[in-house]
């Protein structure tokens, strides 16, 4: 269509019809930033996906040839009058003189109205997209620091044209804040409102452009105390740490780092017997050797095959049941042999053939069609959500609609079908009907990357005929590719959440330019350490626990006890439904018991959320797995779960069970002295402090009932927030 | 804030002015004047008519003191609405319209064009000599011999977005109106050219305007989600028909003009009971908004066409007994277009069917075999209107770009290309509303 339009132009000038003596004006660059400024293009009005009272224009206006049509072609051109432009519809809605919707916009004879006044009276030009499309952004400053809360810092957004031309478009131009109770922004100014840093989002016309702002705590009296530095992810957080005057908190002490470090690494608290171990050993090398014994533990293997069970939504649902057992089988060997992490994640994109012999062909069971598949493979291995681009441009990011295509393009032939045995699938390259078509006009779409990468791989995708597997063969190659910007750093990145609660970059699975990491430096030093050896998750998880950041106690002093993204102290977690379910069973003595599964298995081992489904672990929040977002594990602490902890079952016939620790200790005919240590060692993971033996031995021979007053001084224990958390 | 008048103050520009808009200037405009009187502009009121200014006597025609009560021959306006009228009289009848708010040129002054204005609606009249056009504000009648220059028909609506002809040639009447603002179907005696009445109706253009075969009734699409048959003698309308869900876009009458089909942008078309407005049946199974009907010179047979780019041929008669969602009178699916289908058009000897939309171009099909016969190609834009001249040999196009094109129908053949409207230079510095 732009040929048609520069016809008409033409056409206009060779009747010397145009406007001589106003500015010249065409949609590209002087409209439709004015659609986006004033709200038209906005979710709630035009923008939603189907429009507003008839008229849709692209979500905030990412499709500037869409929105043309709209506005001049729709209705026979009803919306524009040529012939009298200040008769035009799209003059007399904004400025309110007939009925509008979205309330008035602008004036008539402002600025903007004067543009659209003229653009009409020009004859709507559409403009040259190879000159008038802005190219990117500059911004004045490139980042703001301002040394205490109250002060204020205008920003100043120049638009670069593709021809070159460079116009100020401050007005235009939309400035958000990622935390704006911390950097609040009125127009293009900012103020910074409280300690800490965030990151303005600048927008205009497809473009965006970040700028971090910092806002320094004005206290005075700040002298940087150095702590002990372990590793190399100490001296980053401490380089950040002083600049921003935090002072970090020191190492937490061995029964709070052991109770926390088990937990991390293998799900499970450690038992009586390890804490006692643990505190008495006095080598000076114990935490690391802790840890290099929990990593190479069973129940590290557990762990881990839980987390990647979730991540890659391992459920009989998709899978049935003996397909969801061969998957879990599939990522617990991964897991136990160490396997590279890019190895694994190429193992099964490339996965062909039965899901049975292969169950790695079970990661295209799960969302079977190439969408959602694509979808799942950027979430989860690169942290980047495609999902909105299946309907428009990213809001926030530079991918677009047609990007969506082209990557989904890479599964468009991979098709399923039914095997020898009740349940088997052999996935095969030959579906039917498998180009992958642009929903707009119907297109095939050819496999390309949202980013290149400058592997040395022989296979090129657009090489690939769509029936071969080489496209996935390429993709698999690309995505685990060293020079891949995603995988390492979103690889690292949710490794790290996964010991502070926390990404650098949070929420993990959403990196975007727009929502950047609170210590880059960091994130890139760990991603480099983490492709130099080889993607070793093991390695990554023992470099991150053997930090002091990671061993760092949770109490806070004056400097840090704002701090909620550097990592200055520790951040009590909630244990998730499984580490909870299991470390009841560690205190109580009572395992739970799984209908649907082997004697003796632990809430950490389960399959799939199959088993004890509607149970005490989808109360806490156990993920059912429909989905690769990692937000789908629930971490807070509800009222109902509150009241399942105070009066439900599973504790209560726990703490009272008959073959159950407390009856045993009981029986034993120990002292009261040993009872209450060995339930505290059982519950919180550390002896009990002189006070506390005192006042349970008290509460012990306070009278009849020993053994009933000891399950309650146990059922007191777990439901104490030093149980529930892990801190 | 220059639009942002007190609420309680009784205001013309707002209050006032777009009642007596909807309410009254189909007849109270300079082309009818009817008692003298024009309400097209506050100076209209002030100066009044042949009993002198309307500031006092707009009240008690509006509640019937004063014979006969106005609207004439409608029910009358809301208790509330005369009430705004009655406050803003009793508060001094000011003007309040803000600098700037434009009301378009007096009717007498015709629009002066310095940029085609885009072609929304064409028709050849029956004896083939005149073409009727679009223009701003008018409807230019063209000789196709170009022997005389063409003749301005000004009136009161911004868009004119269809014309019929009536098949005697003496009726041309015109569906439109100013968006957001009113509707208005104006009927022309022809050949003196004179407005014999203005519909007004409705608070936006109406749409696919059709004249019965037999000249009496007029149809018209609204974007109140009705289809309005009005009388084309009285004025007034005879049925108001509901069963849409969203604007109306295209009617048209059955040959014995007793039934009506409408499209709408709520994906479906509509038979319809002219005489009692009785909804008869459906076709819904498209996935687009329909956007254009046009119907077989002699038989019940529809073309419609729309947003998903096909044409589709429908009879109007079911061949056997309904099931649920059956297509049974589906004919014929034409090949799919380039763009969104707007106009469509049925040769009157009844053997083609011309299709235009978005994409700059009309297709000719051969209505019997569904094959493409003709493609007129070199608008530089989408197509709004296309028309068969009576002997069915050429076909008149216009739309986005301004330029009227007449084809050879059998070949593509361009016969002839001009802007139908006078065009001047622009003025220097032509600005916004300063």
């Amino acid at each position: 269509m732009p040929s048609s339009k520069s016809a008409l132009s033409l056409l206009l000038l060779a009747s010397g019809l145009t406007a001589a003596e106003t500015p010249k004006v065409n949609f590209l660059r002087d409209v439709a930033p004015i659609l986006n400024k004033t709200g038209c293009t906005s979710g709630p009005c035009h923008g939603a996906a189907k429009g507003k009272n008839g008229f849709k224009l692209s979500l905030r206006g990412y499709d500037p040839q869409f929105d043309y049509e709209a506005l001049l072609y729709d209705l026979s051109g009803r919306r524009f009058n040529r012939a009298d432009p200040a008769r035009s519809l799209m003059l007399a809605k904004p400025t309110q003189q007939v009925p509008h919707g979205g309330g008035l916009r602008f004036e008539i004879g402002s600025a903007y109205y004067q543009t659209i006044y003229n653009w009409i009276a020009q004859g709507v030009p559409f403009g040259d997209p190879a000159k008038d499309s802005v190219r990117r952004l500059e911004v004045e400053p490139k980042e703001i620091l301002m040394h205490g809360p109250g002060e204020s810092a205008v920003v100043k957004v120049s638009a670069i044209f593709a021809d070159g031309g460079q116009r100020d478009v401050t007005k235009e131009a939309v400035v958000e804040s990622n935390v704006p109770d911390l950097a609040a922004v009125t127009d293009a100014s900012v103020k910074g409102a409280r300690i800490g840093e965030a990151t303005l989002l600048v927008r205009y016309q497809g473009n965006f452009i970040t700028v971090p702002v910092t806002v320094l705590n004005p206290k005075p009296g700040f002298a940087w105390k150095a702590l002990p530095q372990n590793n190399y992810i100490d001296r980053l957080i401490d380089a950040k740490l002083e600049r921003l005057k935090i002072q970090p908190s020191p190492a937490t002490d061995d029964a709070a780092f052991l109770r926390r470090v088990s937990l991390d690494l293998k799900g499970l608290p450690p038992t009586p017997a390890e804490v006692q171990a643990f505190l008495a050993n006095t080598s000076r090398s114990k935490r690391a050797d802790l840890i290099d014994r929990l990593i190479a533990s069973p129940a590290y293997v557990d762990h881990w095959t839980l987390k990647w069970g979730d991540l890659l939504q391992n459920s009989r649902k998709y899978l049935g049941e003996k397909g969801a057992f061969e998957f879990r089988e599939w990522i617990r060997d991964s897991i136990a042999r160490n396997k590279p992490y890019d190895a694994m994640v190429r193992e099964m994109l490339t996965a062909s053939g039965s899901s049975y012999e292969n169950p790695a062909v079970d990661f295209y069971r799960v969302t079977r069609d190439p969408k959602p598949t694509m979808e799942k493979t950027t979430q989860v291995f690169l942290g980047v959500r495609m999902v909105c681009t299946q309907c428009h441009d990213h809001p926030f990011e530079r991918w677009t609609q047609n990007q969506y295509y082209e990557m989904a393009a890479f599964f468009s032939a991979v098709g399923l079908r039914p095997g020898y045995e009740v349940g088997e699938e052999i996935l095969y390259d030959q579906r039917q009907d498998y180009d992958m078509k642009h929903p707009k006009d119907g297109r095939v779409m050819n496999p390309k990357f949202i980013v290149p990468a400058t592997w040395s791989s022989a296979a090129k995708p657009s090489d690939a005929p769509p029936t071969d597997a080489g496209r996935r063969q390429a993709y698999a190659e690309w995505i685990t590719a060293r020079d891949n910007p995603f995988f390492a750093k979103s690889t690292v990145n949710r490794v790290w959440s996964y010991f502070f609660g926390r990404g650098i970059i949070d929420p993990v699975d959403d990196i975007r330019a727009s929502n950047p990491p609170s210590n880059p430096a960091l994130l890139d030093a760990l991603t480099k350490d983490f492709i130099d050896h080889n993607f070793d998750l093991r390695y990554l998880m023992r470099t991150i626990a053997n930090s002091r950041t990671y061993q760092a106690s949770v109490a806070a002093n004056e400097w840090n006890e704002k701090d909620t993204e550097n990592f200055s102290h520790a951040v009590p977690r909630r244990l998730s439904a499984e580490e909870l379910m299991d470390a009841l069973s560690l205190a109580t003595g009572v395992r739970p018991v799984f209908p649907e599964a082997p004697p003796d298995t632990t809430a950490e081992q389960v399959t799939d959320p199959h088993v004890g489904k509607d149970g005490f672990l989808d109360l806490f929040g156990r993920p059912a797995r429909e989905s690769a977002c990692e937000c789908e594990r629930r971490s807070d602490l509800s009222l109902p779960q509150a009241l399942n902890l105070v009066n439900g079952k599973t504790i209560s016939d726990a703490v009272a069970d008959s073959a159950g620790r407390v009856a045993k200790a009981i029986l034993s005919g120990r002292p009261d002295r040993d009872v209450v240590t060995e339930l505290y060692l059982a519950s919180l993971s550390r002896p009990p402090r002189a006070g506390e033996i005192e006042s349970g031995v008290h509460y012990l021979e306070g009278g009849s009932g020993r053994a009933a007053r000891a399950q309650d001084l146990l059922w007191a224990l777990v439901n104490s927030k030093a149980f529930l958390y892990n801190y | 804030m220059a639009l942002s008048l007190p609420a309680a103050d009784p205001s013309y520009f707002r209050d006032v002015r777009p009642l007596l808009q909807r309410q009254c200037q189909g007849c109270h405009q300079p082309n009818l004047k009817s008692s003298n009187l024009d309400l097209t502009s506050y100076q209209g009121v002030k100066e009044g008519g042949k009993r002198g200014s309307a500031f006092g006597l707009l009240v008690p025609f509006l509640t019937g003191e004063m014979k006969p009560q106005m609207p004439l021959g409608q029910p009358p306006l809301a208790p509330e609405q005369i009430e705004l009228v009655r406050n803003w009289v009793a508060a001094g009848a000011k003007d309040d319209t803000p600098a700037g708010a434009v009301e378009g040129p007096a009717l007498g002054a015709p629009t002066v064009y310095t940029q085609p204005p885009v072609l929304t609606a064409l028709a050849f009249s029956p004896d083939g000599r005149m073409l009727a056009v679009s223009g701003n504000r008018e409807i230019l009648l063209h000789t196709l011999d170009g022997s005389q220059p063409p003749r301005r028909l000004p009136g009161l609506s911004d868009s004119i977005l269809s014309l019929a002809f009536s098949r005697d040639g003496s009726l041309l009447v015109a569906g439109g109106g100013v968006p957001a603002r009113f509707g208005e179907i104006q009927f022309w005696d022809l050949p003196a050219g004179e407005l014999r009445r203005s519909v007004m109706l409705t608070g936006d253009t109406v749409f696919g305007v059709s004249l019965s075969p037999d000249a009496t009734r007029v149809a018209a699409g609204c974007t109140d989600n009705s289809v309005r048959i009005v009388d084309a003698v009285t004025g007034k309308e005879l049925t108001k028909m509901g069963a849409h869900e969203n604007w109306v876009l295209g009617t048209v009458f059955s040959v014995d003009g007793k039934r009506v089909v409408s499209v709408s942008r709520d994906r479906s078309a509509k038979l319809t009971d002219t005489a009692t407005g009785a909804f008869q049946e459906n076709i819904n199974l498209l996935r687009g908004e329909l956007a254009a009907v046009a119907r077989h010179p002699s038989r019940d047979i529809v073309v419609i066409g729309g947003e998903d780019r096909y044409p589709y041929v429908y009879l109007m008669d079911r061949p056997k007994n309904m099931k649920i969602a059956d297509d049974s009178t589906l004919v014929r699916k034409l090949e799919r277009q380039n763009g969104a289908i707007t106009a469509l058009a049925w040769s009157a000897d009844g053997k083609r069917i011309a299709v235009g939309g978005a994409a700059p171009e009309v297709n000719v099909y051969d209505a019997d075999t569904g094959a493409r016969v003709a493609a007129c190609r070199g608008h530089s834009a989408g197509i709004y209107s296309v028309a068969f001249s009576p002997d069915s040999a050429t076909i008149a196009t216009g739309g986005f770009d301004g330029t009227l094109r007449l084809y050879d129908a059998a070949t593509g053949a361009l016969k002839k290309a001009f802007v139908p409207v006078p065009l001047e230079k622009a003025t220097a510095g032509a600005g916004g509303a300063q």
